[in-house]
């Protein structure tokens, strides 16, 4: 017994190298919690902001300098797909803390929970980035999730976060329910010897051909429950209520890092471990990506509330992605989707921050909060403008870079129609798009510019700034993109 | 890496975007800074594009001063620069509109001056750029930029409807490009699988056409029809064209103007450039329906415009029938026929600014576009009628006006193709000498109104900015020759690579009539049977084989 006990702790003590980024948020969130949290007094919470921030970049640093490797008992992998999103739910989780400083002030609302909770979180996220095992997929999801759980109801005293919240929770409890089935009907099918990726790819390869309706019946559980994760339709109706009734820093964290993750997770599970029985997903996740893009960017046209407008516009740049995940080569699909992630959490988060910007004064829920804004504060609107083009897609913007590259893709994989559409849609989006900006710079302004907190005006500038000039720097983006391998 | 000659054009097609850098540091009270530096902006792109006029080698059929600067390796994307004869003329035109749309409004943009200076030097850029780029993806970056400022321009400063119209304009034109993009791609995956490399190039593409007419005809005719919807909708040809009259008439007056002269120029050179070198096959399969959209866009845009009540309206449809009539010479697929739509392309440039800037001079004076709200007006403006005068006969194509050689040679090609297209083509132009003749006199001549009697003829500042505009039309109307000539060798290399050995074929058809014409019938027979299966236009051959080829292949 002691034998074992001392194998285990050698083990894990070996493999802990692999996990120090996790390792060193959890441990240093908690202590945040207690006792960091009794050397500030009530008016002082907000200096938890900055000491997030470097907490963040150390976990950056840690993320950047740890090896590739395999370990504990092959639940968690680290290589270049890790560490590439791992990097994307950093970022997104720092464009978050930095929006939230002044909203919180406003709110009087600081507390040291908020950020704790964001660092238990992005654990979650950079778990399920590395997650090797269908078994370590759900567990990193539960930790993401239901700390944004917690935060989405973060305002408790608005009954629209609570809602929100509560929608949510219940939702997405159902959704890991069905996860968690469908990874039992798969680890029986496979002969119930193993969870590993790897190893389940071999197995289910080797599948009695009468299980293979057990397959079929995993394989789907197991893709609505990841699709509910990164809300692509039909498995999206949690999002717009969640995204309009959260603080608006958690929107746009939501939009971000949780997604970044997931698909990592969505890329590693159907690209390695589910890559032999493509057949049986491959055309459920073409529906998926479809309705994703026309549900997403049609009910975008009708919505007059900002955020929820941003809610849907995410769920059809969800509908995108999935092309990635849909690609036959999946290492060429990881770099596609790795590459639109970085470029969406730039331009998203930017504006997110103009959202921020305005609700700061008591505005900015609704797209009507824009009128006028390119009189009032020209660069500001200007900033807006450039990322929502991008978010449209129209060159020479980043964002375009980043569909071009993903769509080069899906065609060369020979997904014609869903590309048509993809193309079809953005167009579409354009028509929403346009309409913001048609409010900043068509309308007349009313009301005077209220000057801008430090936080949101440093990430519009540096977003606004990249999104610009990106396509530019088009070779070094594809450099990066082409770390990302896990085969 | 680049030669001075392409970094001349490098700068004065990037002189628009610099200047309006600059401008964008000056306060924005300053509106006279914003009208004569950007003016003055134009000008000097306008003069820095002038030796290349001079310089361009007529005999060569090359991209000359081509220059090309790596940019993303991986994707075989370069930023690669270059013009042909067709790019050229296309270029000029646009450096060449560029101060005249300037010049006209300093009076009519009444608020909103830095902005709107901005947005238009941004424009120029935007498509200058679409003219000597010799790469796809650059091609698209510059096609789709355009888009933002013209966007802009109608939603700010346009008429009672201007957000419909811009959003509509934008919309229309995003949708055509997207399915372009497929098209590019698809091809551009094709070449992947036939070459093994990435490449974005012009030319790489240009090298696809034989790979591309091996593929099954399916593939094609979507490759063609993405192609061709995208250019289509940009031309616009009919049933393409609902949201040119929106666009047209919301538009401010250099709006309206830089539509009509380069925007809508930006579809012909399309297919001029892309459809027809990429995908003749296909081009050659679905020519009937390009025919006779051709054909219903110069008829519809004729009779659309012959009711309007609105000056404005009735010049934007006037522009879907010659536009339709562009589009007929280039689908001839003959020298002629290409020449005479390029050459149309320009007049078209020159006679439709000029009738938009005319419009806006009413506009500015009495608020009103409406025909009704005229009458009698060479009374009072003598100068702006008789410049009025002159555009109207440019555009109908009266002999000694620019638009008189465009349509004959334009007819002239089309009857060597399709005879009865040539034949309902000639019906659009008289009804658009109707049209356009009826609302003159309708204008011009007749009672005049107290209020009109009021109206100041053209000040010295409108004068200038309609002179060249008056000019380029006499010039180009009594010595087309040189305009001809610069197309002369890039068109002679279309018509090569749409139908390879055209021009062997034409000139064994001319040595076939001499020697028919010499008697020595059992030496012309045989030969005349070997060109015409082939698909060749034989100039010499019996007018009824034409239609089969219409139709045929």
């Amino acid at each position: 017994m002691t034998g074992f006990a001392q194998g285990l702790l050698s083990a894990l003590l070996r493999d802990a190298h692999l996990m120090a980024p996790q390792l060193f948020l959890v441990i240093v969130a908690t202590l945040m919690l207690w006792p960091g949290d009794l050397f500030f007094n009530r008016n002082e919470k907000h200096k938890w902001a900055p000491i997030t921030l470097v907490i963040l970049a150390v976990t950056a640093i840690l993320v950047a300098r740890v090896p590739d490797g395999e370990g504990f008992s092959r639940m968690f992998r680290m290589d270049g797909l890790t560490r590439g999103f791992q990097m994307l739910c950093v970022l997104a989780t720092a464009g978050t803390v930095l929006l939230s400083v002044k909203l919180l002030d406003s709110l009087k609302q600081q507390t040291v929970e908020y950020y704790a909770l964001i660092l238990f979180s992005l654990a979650g996220m950079l778990f399920l980035s590395g997650a090797s095992d269908l078994i370590s997929v759900y567990f990193s999801i539960e930790l993401m999730a239901i700390c944004i759980y917690i935060l989405v109801a973060y305002l408790r005293d608005r009954a629209t976060s609570v809602e929100a919240g509560m929608k949510y929770f219940l939702l997405g409890a159902f959704s890991s329910g069905i996860l968690v089935y469908g990874i039992s009907l798969l680890y029986g099918a496979a002969g119930g010897v193993t969870t590993n990726l790897a190893d389940l790819n071999q197995a289910l390869a080797l599948a009695p051909a009468t299980s293979s309706l057990l397959v079929y019946a995993g394989v789907l559980m197991v893709l609505v429950g990841m699709a509910f994760k990164v809300a692509a339709v039909p498995f999206h109706m949690w999002s717009p209520d969640a995204y309009e009734g959260a603080p608006t820093p958690i929107t746009a964290f939501m939009a971000t890092a949780p997604k970044a993750a997931a698909l990592a997770a969505f890329l590693r599970v159907f690209g390695s471990g589910l890559h032999g029985v493509s057949s049986d997903w491959v055309l459920p996740l073409s529906y998926i990506a479809g309705a994703s893009m026309i549900l997403g960017n049609v009910a975008a046209v009708k919505q007059e509330s900002m955020k929820r407008l941003l809610a849907y516009s995410s769920i059809a740049h969800v509908g995108y992605m999935l092309l990635g995940v849909l690609s036959g080569d999946p290492r060429a699909g990881a770099q596609a989707v790795w590459l639109y992630m970085l470029i969406y959490i730039v331009m998203n988060t930017g504006a997110f921050a103009v959202v921020i910007y305005l609700q700061g004064k008591g505005e900015g829920e609704r797209i009507e909060d824009f009128k006028g804004l390119g009189r009032k504060h020209p660069v500001l609107a200007f900033a807006m403008m450039i990322f929502l083009l991008s978010l449209a897609g129209i060159p020479p913007l980043v964002g375009f870079f980043g569909k071009f590259y993903l769509f080069k893709l899906a065609i060369e994989q020979g997904f014609v129609t869903l590309t048509v559409l993809a193309l079809l849609t953005s167009a579409v989006s354009a028509y929403y798009y346009l309409g913001v900006v048609k409010e900043m710079y068509f309308k007349e302004p009313e009301g005077e510019a209220a000057p801008m907190g430090a936080g949101p005006a440093f990430i519009v500038t540096l977003a606004c700034a990249l999104v610009l000039v990106g396509t530019a720097f088009g070779p070094w983006l594809l450099d990066w993109a082409a770390t990302i391998s896990w085969i | 890496m680049f030669t001075a000659n392409t970094t001349l054009m490098l700068v004065a097609t990037f002189l628009p975007l610099l200047g309006a850098l600059v401008l964008l540091l000056v306060p924005k009270d300053q509106r006279r800074v914003f009208e004569v530096g950007s003016l003055l902006v134009m000008i000097a792109s306008l003069l820095l594009s002038l030796p290349f006029w001079f310089g361009y080698d007529r005999a060569s059929d090359a991209v000359q001063w081509a220059g090309a600067w790596t940019w993303i390796p991986a994707l075989g994307v370069k930023f690669s620069v270059g013009m042909d004869g067709i790019s050229l003329l296309l270029w000029l035109l646009t450096t060449f509109i560029g101060p005249i749309a300037i010049a006209c409004s300093f009076s009519s943009i009444g608020e909103r001056h830095k902005e709107y200076y901005l947005w238009m030097l941004v424009l120029q850029t935007a498509m200058l750029g679409v003219f000597i780029t010799q790469d796809m993806f650059l091609f698209y970056l510059f096609w789709e930029v355009m888009l933002v400022p013209m966007y802009f321009l109608i939603g700010i400063w346009g008429g009672p409807q201007k957000l419909y119209a811009a959003i509509k304009l934008f919309l229309y034109t995003l949708a055509g490009s997207v399915l372009m993009l497929v098209a590019l791609l698809a091809i551009y995956f094709l070449q992947h699988q036939t070459t093994g490399s990435y490449d974005f190039s012009l030319a790489s593409f240009q090298a696809m056409a034989p790979v591309i007419a091996q593929q099954s005809k399916t593939y094609q005719t979507l490759m063609a029809l993405a192609f061709f919807i995208g250019f289509a909708i940009k031309v616009p040809m009919f049933p393409f064209h609902t949201w040119l009259p929106d666009a047209h008439v919301q538009a401010p007056t250099a709006g309206s103007v830089i539509l009509a002269a380069i925007l809508l120029k930006m579809g012909t050179y399309g297919f001029v450039r892309f459809l027809l070198p990429i995908m003749p096959g296909a081009t050659k399969d679905l020519m009937p329906w390009f025919i006779g959209l051709s054909l219903i866009g110069i008829i519809y845009g004729a009779l659309v415009a012959m009711i309007q009540k609105d000056m404005k309206k009735l010049v934007a449809y006037s522009s879907v029938s010659h536009l339709g009539l562009c589009m007929l010479g280039v689908f001839a697929l003959n020298p002629y026929g290409i020449k005479g739509g390029l050459f149309q392309m320009i007049n078209h440039g020159i006679s439709t600014s000029g009738l938009f800037l005319a419009v806006g001079i009413v506009y500015e004076r009495r608020h009103t576009r409406m025909i009704a709200d005229f009458g009698g007006l060479s009374k009072s403006m003598p100068v702006y009628a008789t410049i009025f005068m002159i555009m109207t006969l440019s555009s109908i194509g009266l002999p000694l006006l620019n638009g008189f050689i465009g349509e004959a040679v334009i007819l002239m090609g089309a009857f060597q193709a399709f005879p009865w297209a040539a034949v309902v083509a000639t019906t659009g132009i008289i009804l658009g000498a109707a049209y356009m003749l009826w609302m003159f006199q309708r204008v011009m001549f007749g009672p005049i109104s107290a209020v009109n009697e009021q109206m100041s003829d053209l000040n010295l500042r409108e004068v200038l900015y309609f002179a060249p505009l008056v000019a380029a039309a006499l010039w180009i109307g009594l010595y087309p020759q040189p305009i001809l000539d610069v197309m002369d060798a890039p068109v002679r290399k279309l018509v090569e690579q749409v139908t390879p050995g055209f021009h062997a074929a034409q000139s064994l058809a001319a040595r076939q009539a001499a020697a028919a014409r010499l008697g020595m019938r059992g030496m012309a027979a045989p030969a005349v049977h070997a060109a015409v299966p082939a698909g060749h236009e034989v100039p010499a051959a019996p007018a009824q084989d034409a239609p089969a080829h219409g139709g045929g292949h």
